[in-house]
C-alpha cells in the first residue's frame, strides 16, 4: 500500500514479565476512518503509544508519513487524544488551548484564532477565560479532543475517544471525526464498542493479546468471515423463540439481546424453516432480516475465548 | 526552538499569575521592612534611663568615680541622646550582706508601680586589688547591657591600680584614650569605599537568597514534573517534544520566574538603602543611628559573578528536583523522596558559614570546585576578598562540568521516569534507567 500514512511491521513491546504486542504489523492509508478494536488489555493503547513515540517498541519498524517518528518532526502532523485524559488545572481554557498548539508548530495567533473557532463550535465559547478545573468532565473532554485537533493534522489518533461520554457529546464527537475524514484525512481511533466502530470505520484491525486476528475493510472482514446471519426482533413471548433457536440443525450460533437476537443459520439450513417455526411459536416477530454478521459477532467469534481470559491474566501479570 | 519557548512561557506565565506568588513577593519587601524598621521601633520603646545603686564599699575616691562616670554615660537613641543609668551611691559601713539584700529586695518592682531597681552594683576593696565585682540586676541576660556596664568601669578599675602605684593620674587619664579602627576594603588593588561589615553583610544576603531560590523554585520544578505525569498531560507533551526539551523549558521557565521575583525583593533593598535617612525619618527616628547601618554597594562585576553562580546553580539543583519529581507519583511522595537533594542545598549554606572566617583557606580553595557548593562558596568568597581570575574561572569550569553531568543522568532518569507509573523505582532500577535510556 503505497499511501499508507501509519504503516506497523511486526512490532514488539515487552513490559516487565509479559508482553503486550507481539510482531503486530498493519498499514493505515490516507483518508477515512481506520479501527483499532481489541478487548481491553488487547495492547490497543500500547500500540497507540508506540505510533505516538510516548514509548519505543522493542522491536520492528513504526513508519509515519514515510519516515520515523522518534524525532517528532512530524509531530505537528499528527493529533493524539491519549486514553488517559490530563490537563492543567490551573490554567484558563484558551491559554491551555494556545499551550497544545504552539508545541504543535502553530503560532500563538493562529492557534489563538483556532481555538476560539473549535470554542465555539463546541459550545465552549462562554469558558475561555475559566479555569479547566471549573470544567465539567464532558466539557474538560472537548477541551483535549480540540487540542488534538487544533494544528489541522493530517493523521488523528485518538484512544478510546468516546468513552465517559454523554450521547449528546458523543454524538457532537462523532460528527467532527466524520467531517475530518470527509476531508480526506485519516482518523485512527480505538475502541472496544463494536457498534461504533461497525458505523464509522472504513477499515479495521482487532488485535486480543497483542496479536492480529482481523484486517481489513469492514465489508471485506464480513464477507470474509462468511454465513447466513438473520437478525431477529420480538414483540411478546421471546422466550417462546428459545427452543426454536436452541435447534443446532437449524441455528448455529446465537447472540441474544432479550427483546432481539441475532443468529447465525446452521450450514445448509433454510431461512424459510426459521421463519417459519418462529411463526408457529406464536412469539410475535417485528423484525425478521437476512444480515451481514455484526462486527460485533465476527469480534466474540474471533477473540471470544480470548477476551475473555486476556483482563484476568493482564491483573497476575500487571 | 519555537516549542521550547512556548514551555518557558507557560512556566512563567501560569506561574506569576498564581497567588502564591503574588503573595510572595509583595511578602519580601514588606518583611525586609520590617527588619529594617524593627531595631528602631523596638530602641524607641527602652528609652527609659537603667536605675542602678552603686553600693560602695570599696573605700577612698573610687566609688563616687564609678557613680560619676556611669552618670556621664550616654545611650544613642534613634530619636535623641539620653543618659543610660540614673545612679545613687549608697555608703556601707561594714554592713554590705545587709545593705545588699534590703536593696535587692527592691529591684525588678517597677511593674508594681514602685520606683524600683533596676540593678545593684556592688563595690569592694577586692573590685581594684583582684578584679572583682558584682552585679545584681533584673537585666543581667542582657549582653549588651552587661558588656557597657564592663566597659564603663574597667578603665576606673585600671586608674586606680595605676594610681595605687604611684602614677600620676593626668598620665594615666591620657593613657586611657581611645582606639578607633576604621576598616575598608581593597579589590584588586583598587580601594572601593566599602566597609568590611559591608561586604560580610552582603555576602550573607546573597548566600541566603541563594538557598530560599534553590529550594523554593527547586520544588517548583519538582511539582511541576509530578503534575504532568500524575494528570497524564506528559502523554500529549512527549508526543510532541523531546523530553529534553520539555525538562529544558521548564528549567527556564521556573529561573526566569525566580529571577523576576529575586530582582523585584534586590530592588527593594537597595530603594530601602538608599533611601534609608528619609524611610526611618519617616518613623520618627533620627538618622544618626540609621547611617551607622552598613550599607553594602554591589558592582556590576560581583552581580555578574553572583547571577552566574545562582544560574548555574539554579540549572544544576533544578536538574536533579525534576529527576526526582518523575520518580514519584504523587505531590507527597515526591517531598518525602526530595530530601537527599535538599540536605545538599542545606549543606551548602552551611558550609558558606563556616567558610566566612576564612574564605581564603584550603577548605575553601576546595569547595569552590565541588559543583555542589560551589554556587554558595565561591560568590561569598569573591565578595569577601578578591579571587585571582583563573580561580574564579576554575570554580566556573567546574560548575558546568558538574552540571553537563548532573543534567546527562537526570535528563535520562527523567526520560523513563515521567512514563513509569506504580511503585517507586528502586535505586537498582534508576541505575539502569541511566544505563539503557
Amino acid at each position: 500500500m503505497p499511501d499508507a500514512v501509519l504503516r506497523l511491521e511486526n512490532v514488539v513491546k515487552r513490559f516487565a514479565g509479559h508482553t503486550a504486542v507481539h510482531g503486530l504489523s498493519m498499514d493505515v492509508p490516507a483518508g477515512g476512518i481506520f479501527g483499532l478494536l481489541g478487548p481491553n488489555g488487547a495492547g490497543k493503547t500500547t500500540t497507540i503509544r508506540m505510533i505516538m513515540n510516548v514509548i519505543t517498541p522493542d522491536a520492528g519498524r513504526i513508519e509515519l508519513f514515510g519516515g520515523q517518528p522518534a524525532s517528532r518532526s512530524l509531530a505537528g502532523r499528527v493529533g493524539f487524544l491519549p486514553e488517559e485524559r490530563g490537563l492543567y488545572k490551573k490554567m484558563r481554557v484558551l491559554d491551555h488551548l494556545v499551550f497544545f498548539g504552539e508545541i504543535k508548530g502553530l503560532t500563538p495567533r493562529v492557534a489563538r484564532a483556532r481555538s476560539r473557532e473549535w470554542l465555539e463550535r463546541l459550545g465552549l465559547e462562554d469558558w475561555t477565560t475559566h479555569k479547566v478545573e471549573d470544567l465539567s468532565k464532558g466539557m474538560q473532554q472537548k477541551v483535549q479532543f480540540i487540542s488534538a485537533l487544533l494544528h489541522e493534522p493530517d493523521l488523528v489518533v485518538l484512544d478510546e475517544p468516546f468513552s465517559g461520554l454523554d450521547p449528546v457529546n458523543s454524538q457532537v464527537m462523532k460528527d467532527v471525526v466524520v467531517d475530518i475524514a470527509r476531508e480526506g484525512r485519516t482518523v485512527l481511533f480505538s475502541t472496544h464498542i463494536m457498534e461504533q466502530a461497525e458505523r464509522m470505520c472504513d477499515r479495521i484491525v482487532i488485535i486480543a493479546r497483542g496479536r492480529k486476528i482481523v484486517d481489513g475493510r469492514i465489508g471485506d472482514v464480513k464477507r470474509d468471515f462468511g454465513g447466513s446471519y438473520v437478525a431477529l426482533s420480538f414483540g411478546h413471548d421471546a422466550p417462546r423463540a428459545a427452543p426454536v433457536l436452541a435447534d443446532r440443525a437449524l441455528v448455529s450460533q446465537v447472540d441474544d439481546y432479550g427483546a432481539s437476537a441475532e443468529v447465525r443459520l446452521a450450514d445448509g439450513a433454510d431461512a424459510d424453516v426459521l421463519l417459519s417455526r418462529l411463526v408457529t411459536a406464536g412469539v410475535g416477530l417485528t423484525r425478521f432480516e437476512l444480515v451481514e454478521p455484526s462486527l460485533n459477532s465476527i469480534f466474540i467469534a474471533k477473540v471470544g475465548p480470548e477476551a475473555a481470559t486476556a483482563p484476568a491474566e493482564e491483573v497476575v501479570r500487571g | 526552538m519555537d516549542k521550547v519557548w512556548a514551555v518557558i512561557r507557560r512556566e512563567f506565565i501560569s506561574r506569576v499569575r498564581s497567588r502564591a506568588f503574588v503573595v510572595s513577593t509583595v511578602l519580601g519587601p514588606l518583611l525586609m521592612g520590617a527588619l529594617f524598621l524593627m531595631p528602631i521601633l523596638l530602641e524607641k520603646r527602652q528609652t527609659a534611663p537603667k536605675h542602678i545603686v552603686v553600693l560602695d564599699a570599696a573605700g577612698g575616691d573610687f566609688g563616687r568615680q564609678v557613680a560619676e562616670r556611669l552618670r556621664l554615660e550616654m545611650r544613642d537613641t534613634v530619636t535623641h541622646t539620653i543618659p543610660r543609668y540614673r545612679v545613687e551611691r549608697v555608703e556601707t559601713e561594714g554592713r554590705v550582706t545587709e545593705v545588699r539584700d534590703s536593696l535587692v529586695a527592691l529591684t525588678g518592682l517597677r511593674k508594681a508601680g514602685l520606683d524600683g531597681l533596676d540593678g545593684v552594683l556592688v563595690l569592694t576593696d577586692s573590685t581594684i586589688s583582684a578584679g572583682q565585682m558584682r552585679y545584681y540586676g533584673a537585666n543581667v541576660g542582657s549582653p549588651n547591657d552587661m558588656q557597657a556596664l564592663r566597659a564603663t568601669v574597667r578603665p576606673l578599675v585600671m586608674g586606680a591600680r595605676l594610681e595605687r602605684a604611684g602614677v600620676d593620674p593626668g598620665v594615666v587619664d591620657a593613657a586611657q584614650g581611645n582606639v578607633e579602627l576604621t576598616t575598608e576594603r581593597v579589590t584588586q588593588g583598587k580601594l572601593t569605599g566599602q566597609s568590611g561589615s559591608a561586604s560580610f553583610l552582603l555576602a550573607y544576603v546573597m548566600s541566603f537568597m541563594l538557598y530560599l531560590a534553590l529550594l523554593l523554585y527547586g520544588m517548583q520544578v519538582m511539582s511541576s514534573v509530578v503534575e504532568e505525569k500524575s494528570s497524564r498531560i506528559v502523554e500529549v507533551l512527549i508526543s510532541s517534544l523531546t523530553p529534553f526539551q520539555l525538562l529544558m523549558g521548564k528549567v527556564i521557565g521556573v529561573a526566569s520566574v525566580a529571577l523576576v521575583q529575586l530582582g523585584i525583593w534586590a530592588g527593594t533593598a537597595m530603594v530601602l538603602t538608599t533611601y534609608r535617612l528619609q524611610v526611618a525619618g519617616a518613623f520618627g527616628a533620627s538618622s544618626k543611628s540609621v547611617s551607622d547601618l552598613p550599607i553594602p554597594t554591589v558592582s556590576p562585576m560581583m552581580l555578574v559573578v553572583f547571577l552566574s553562580f545562582f544560574v548555574l546553580g539554579f540549572f544544576f539543583y533544578s536538574a536533579m528536583y525534576a529527576a526526582v519529581g518523575s520518580m514519584c507519583n504523587s505531590h507527597q511522595e515526591a517531598q518525602q523522596s526530595q530530601t537527599p537533594v535538599t540536605l545538599f542545598v542545606a549543606a551548602g549554606l552551611m558550609l558558606m558559614f563556616s567558610l566566612l572566617s576564612e574564605p581564603n583557606g584550603t577548605m575553601a580553595h576546595a569547595l569552590s570546585l565541588v559543583p555542589f557548593f560551589a554556587p554558595f562558596v565561591t560568590p561569598v568568597r569573591y565578595s569577601l576578598s578578591p579571587l585571582p581570575w583563573t580561580e574564579l574561572l576554575l570554580s566556573v569550569l567546574a560548575m558546568v562540568a558538574g552540571l553537563v553531568v548532573v543534567v546527562w543522568i537526570a535528563a535520562r532518569i527523567y526520560r523513563v521516569g515521567i512514563l513509569s507509573y506504580g511503585k517507586k523505582p528502586k535505586l537498582s532500577e534508576i541505575m539502569r534507567w541511566v544505563r539503557t535510556a
